[in-house]
């Protein structure tokens, strides 16, 4: 594992991104942007779902922010993965992002089975199981959000 | 229909993992880190004193370059800038390495358990290399 993480850092890309200010710059944007989007679909989205708006069609909304939090994720995923590889050895060790990593799979997995279920709209499930589905996708995301953030404060 | 039987034990699983991976958050990763450290200066003293010592490990780089130093028997932890902030300085690829005496002026630690300093400006020899040009 160790070696494995240490090949990732001696790549050319990790390279470029440990040394360079605008590039580095550039994919703590992307990755910024990527959950801002992912966040601020996921949101009113699972509000909805626990019953907020109820004059709102359901189906509208999610036709809108369903791809909008799919491709906030295709932005943050691999940008994080870039941002990882800077100093993947210091950050595998950090507990905060194992538990952030566990909620991102966790929430992908949920989301994914249950649209796969119940259909784009979650048309096909009971009131009590979108409720359940909400509140399991706000902890994960919201989270996956918090740990990201104290990553910051946790390495040497 | 079996497709609806594996959907289900699948749901079941995942439940089980967030669920799970809640507690985790909750218990492990919510703990606040031994050291709060990096970002501005809110976690420094305020005050700069100077720490002598010999360079015994590097990590330059973004998103923080970080030095281990020596300094009579006391392994600080010393925060220096991110590349374009040390190239700025002056400072040059090997400049930085192990065995090398450094001199620092910077902020410690409000923790004074945390043997952690936030580099304003450095020497090596007589030569000085300023990261924070607007600070004293």
């Amino acid at each position: 594992m160790q070696a494995l993480l240490a090949a990732v850092e001696a790549t050319s890309i990790a390279q470029y991104l440990r040394a360079s200010r605008w590039g580095y710059a550039a994919v703590s944007f992307t990755h910024i942007l990527g959950f801002a989007l992912l966040i601020g679909a996921i949101v009113p989205l699972n509000l909805r779902l626990l019953g907020l708006w109820p004059a709102i069609r359901r189906s509208t909304l999610m036709r809108v922010l369903v791809p909008a939090a799919a491709f906030g994720l295709m932005l943050a995923v691999p940008a994080g993965l870039l941002l990882f590889s800077v100093k993947a050895q210091d950050y595998s060790s950090i507990g905060f992002l194992q538990v952030k990593l566990a909620l991102i799979g966790a929430g992908i997995l949920s989301a994914v089975t249950a649209h796969l279920r119940y259909g784009l709209a979650l048309e096909g499930a009971s009131e009590t199981r979108l409720r359940l589905h909400a509140l399991i996708s706000l902890g994960c995301w919201l989270g996956a959000l918090c740990l990201g953030r104290l990553i910051a404060f946790a390495l040497d | 229909m079996i497709t609806v039987n594996i959907m289900s034990t699948v749901m079941d699983t995942l439940k089980t993992i967030c669920l799970l991976s809640l507690l985790l958050a909750l218990g492990l990763g919510l703990r606040p880190p031994a050291s709060l450290a990096h970002h501005g200066w809110a976690w420094t003293t305020g005050e700069n004193m100077t720490l002598e010592g010999v360079i015994k490990e590097v990590k330059l780089g973004n998103p923080h370059g970080v030095l281990k130093v020596d300094s009579g028997g006391t392994l600080w932890t010393v925060e220096v800038g991110q590349p374009w902030r040390n190239e700025r300085a002056g400072l040059k690829d090997g400049d930085l390495v192990a065995g090398v005496t450094i001199r620092v002026i910077g902020e410690p630690a409000s923790d004074s358990s945390d043997k952690r300093l936030k580099a304003e400006r450095l020497f090596l020899g007589d030569r000085e290399y300023v990261l924070y040009p607007d600070r004293d």
